[in-house]
């Protein structure tokens, strides 16, 4: 502590938020640090870590104050890093998200290790949520208590002395509402203080003195590790074997000591926490009087929502409200901005006039930037519907009436958060499963949800379904829409499926949990949705943007050039055609268009992977598409565009028109038929497109075997299917 | 309703209530303690999941969903 003290700031210090999950510590990084997040990982492990910048007040005390004088104060800002770390129960991990939490507050020598922790409980639920509270005040930590949700305490008749609170713990006690923005600046003042004089706040004993056999094991390891009191030494006994900051040679003395003095990690886990429950109980029951049971309203609304016969019907309910909401709610801002990218391109063309840049910007750029804008909308909804599901509490729920059918899947009752978001995105929805302890059910969940119908499918779905399906509509039912829903139940059809294969192939003797704590039911705090809605639209725009736009202009490039000779040989060829046959000015342009398209790279690829294709109703044109949807299959519609529009003259005509005008050289019927358009469908349904999945499914699985597992099954079930598909409807 | 004398949680009818007495599996005993039951807590039986398997139970005044083996573990007295 002194060092840190005594050399100038050479880091930002850092902030640790910590909590038990649902104390409203994610409601109150957002009040403190608005949208002014970053968000990015732990380093070495996958789970999400959120940062933020705090401006704290500050009186700074000049360099030059060591040698004992009295320095001018210089009042100014102090800019802090704060660090919403995942909720975690105790220093006993079951999750990972709760061994990151451990693994960096016992790192000093970590990037992330903090200055000072502002723990967050929620008041209502004190009894349980300073179980971590004082182990972490053992750690020697400097911290300040947040009594979250100070709100209820008026509401409830709740009574909490806490000055009396704050003398027992020996720590500041801060009452703050996250949700009405009230006690933020007392908190400030607080951890500002915190930072300027951390020797203030050291513990004088702790709440916990290690038992005798865990004593043994200390006063012998205590030489070895790297630790800062008893209590770090035995959190290092205890984890030593995953924390990647203790040395393999270390890692093997710790063990044998364990073994030596008879150290059972369990036994001593549960005698810690049963004798911290017995200090700090008291403590609680001395300051907090509890009013009225608030309770009551959530056990109402559970009576329903969570009945064994209405609640499934609700959640059925609620999903189809939520999709229909997606489809009606997206369509006019869809078409807006369908349209600003169509004038845009238009414009552009105008003002630069026909020429190779212009084809470009128009063709690559502007048409790949707009494939991928137009899903914002629908994002958008989606992300606040489930960020709303989630605030409010009910995913807790669903995740309790679907475990049973769940594990019948060898997946668990969490999965299904998973598998809802991934309706909008696998990417969140692969990262959400690291709340489920159990490695082969979050495995499972991890390679399936990829199944589940995202937000990127949906411009293909809409495009292919008018080509698959007659509009007609019986009633308030159209066909299409039918066809879309059912889609959709094919996607989470063949996840759950899915899962129950691997289960059957995958052996895990690892014990799996439930034990999901259903919190009471809150109005949502609008901030936290808008921040969680803003947060994704952004990461979906930046990192599908430049996938897309990349892959665009590539596209473009290799559907323009061709290998040298080709292009020229295709310009004769036409020329000879034109001049024999009497073609007029069109439809000499679209014969010089679709045959240098042959003649290009793309061209040469689409033609290279066409026999492979064929049994699936596709052609080379299809099969270039195919090609470019590996890396997100939202480029599929951009890529059309790109494929059907270069060297055309009329630039008025929409994808869809353009395709459904397509015809098969060898059959002369149109290409997109019934056959090819579900074939087509089907196989974008089951197939893995997306490297951003794989990338995140690498990372969430910590190697390469999974992803090519998923990538590799994922590819042979779209192809089999869409072969299937294919052959039975021509 | 009272639970007869130390008994498993896993016999329960919906709508016991009784007070915690220790844990069986000292593995299931120290997620348990973390999430907050322990004890002295007092249990109730509040209803049965959709599907079987899952039971809506309160520890104290705070909503749980345990599985039927955890509550298995849990020794009511």
């Amino acid at each position: 502590m002194h060092s840190n003290q005594v050399t100038a700031p050479a880091r930002t210090a850092v902030v640790g938020l910590v909590g038990n999950p649902n104390s409203g510590k994610s409601s109150l990084f957002n009040l403190l640090t608005g949208l002014r997040q970053r968000i990015g990982n732990f380093p070495g492990v996958t789970v999400e870590k959120k940062s933020g910048k705090l401006k704290l007040a500050e009186i700074r005390t000049p360099v030059g104050t060591m040698d004992g004088e009295i320095a001018e104060d210089v009042r100014g800002v102090r800019e802090v890093e704060i660090i919403d770390f995942p909720g975690a129960y105790s220093c006993y991990p079951t999750s990972l998200d709760e061994r990151l939490v451990v693994q960096e507050l016992t790192n000093p020598a970590g990037d992330l290790y903090p200055d000072a922790i502002v723990y967050v409980a929620d008041v209502t639920k004190l009894d349980k949520h300073l179980l971590l509270f004082t182990q972490l005040r053992d750690l020697d930590l400097p911290m300040v208590l947040v009594l979250n949700m100070a709100d209820l305490i008026e509401e409830t008749g709740l009574k909490v002395d806490v000055e009396r609170l704050s003398s027992r713990l020996r720590v500041p006690v801060v009452p703050v509402s996250a949700r009405q923005g009230t006690g933020v600046d007392e908190l400030k003042e607080v951890i500002a203080d915190l930072l300027r004089n951390p020797e203030a706040y050291r513990p004088e004993e702790p709440f916990y003195e290690p038992g005798t056999r865990a004593r043994d094991v200390l006063s012998e390891l205590r030489r070895v590790l790297p630790a800062r009191n008893n209590y770090h030494a035995l959190l290092l006994a205890h984890h030593a074997s995953w924390l990647k900051h203790i040395p393999e040679k270390t890692r093997h003395l710790v063990q044998e000591s364990r073994v030596k003095h008879g150290f059972h990690s369990l036994r001593a886990q549960v005698e810690e926490t049963m004798e911290r429950y017995d200090t700090f109980e008291p403590i609680v029951r001395d300051t907090v009087r509890r009013g009225t049971n608030q309770s009551s309203l959530t056990d109402k609304v559970d009576n329903v929502l969570t009945h064994q016969i209405f609640g499934p019907l609700i959640f059925v309910v609620i999903m189809v409200f939520l999709f229909q909401a997606l489809f009606a709610w997206s369509a006019w801002p869809m078409d807006g901005i369908e349209w600003i990218f169509e004038s845009l391109g238009t414009g552009v063309r105008a003002i630069l006039g026909p020429g190779w840049l212009t084809d470009l910007l128009v063709d690559g750029v502007i048409a790949g930037l707009g494939g991928v804008l137009v899903f914002i909308p629908q994002i958008a909804i989606l992300f606040f519907f489930i960020a709303l599901l989630e605030e409010v509490g009910y995913l807790a729920r669903a995740a309790y009436m679907f475990d049973s059918i769940m594990q019948r899947f060898g997946l668990n009752g969490r999965s299904v958060v998973a598998l809802i978001s991934g309706h909008a995105c696998a990417i969140p929805a692969i990262m959400s499963t690291r709340t489920i302890a159990n490695w082969k059910e979050r495995l499972l969940t991890i390679l399936v949800t990829p199944l589940t119908s995202c937000s990127a499918r949906i411009p293909v779905y809409v495009i292919l379904i008018s080509f698959a399906v007659p509009d007609v509509s019986w009633g308030p039912f159209g066909a299409q829409g039918l066809a879309f829903t059912g889609l959709y139940f094919l996607g989470i059809t063949a996840a759950m499926l899915s899962a129950l294969a691997f289960k059957l192939v995958l052996k895990s003797p690892e014990r799996s949990f439930l034990m999901l704590e259903l919190p009471e039911y809150r109005s949502p705090v609008w901030r936290n949705v808008g921040v969680t809605v803003w947060q994704k639209v952004k990461t979906f725009i930046v990192e599908a943007g430049k996938i897309i736009l990349l892959i665009s202009v590539v596209l473009w490039g290799l559907s323009t050039y061709g290998p040298p000779g080709a292009m020229d040989a295709a310009r004769t060829q036409v020329q000879s055609q034109v001049e024999t046959q009497g073609l007029d000015d069109d439809q000499a342009a679209d014969l010089l268009a679709s045959e240098q398209l042959e003649a290009s790279f793309a061209g040469h690829i689409g033609k290279a992977i066409e026999p492979a294709i064929r049994p699936l109703g596709y052609d080379w044109k299809i099969g270039i598409a195919l090609f470019s949807s590996f890396a997100a299959r939202e480029v599929f519609v951009g890529t059309m565009a790109i494929i059907y529009s270069i060297g055309s003259t009329d630039d008025e005509l929409r994808i869809q028109d353009r395709m459904a005008e397509e015809i098969n050289p060898r059959t002369g019927e149109p290409v997109y038929n019934q056959a090819t358009a579900w074939s087509l469908l089907v196989f974008y349904v089951f197939a893995m497109m997306c490297m951003a999945t794989t990338a995140v499914t690498k990372r969430e699985t910590g190697g390469w075997k999974w992803p090519i597992i998923q990538f590799t099954f994922m590819t042979v079930l779209a192809y089999v299917s869409a072969m299937v598909v294919y052959q039975v409807l021509s | 309703m009272p639970f007869p004398r130390t008994t498993t949680a896993a016999l329960y009818t919906i709508g016991t209530t009784g007070v915690i007495d220790r844990f069986t599996n000292e593995n299931l005993a120290g997620k348990l303690l973390d999430i907050g039951v322990r004890p002295g807590s007092r249990l109730s039986i509040i209803r049965k999941s959709p599907f079987g398997s899952c039971w809506y139970v309160k520890i104290d005044r705070h909503c749980l969903a345990l599985r039927k083996q955890e509550l298995a573990c849990i020794l009511i007295k």
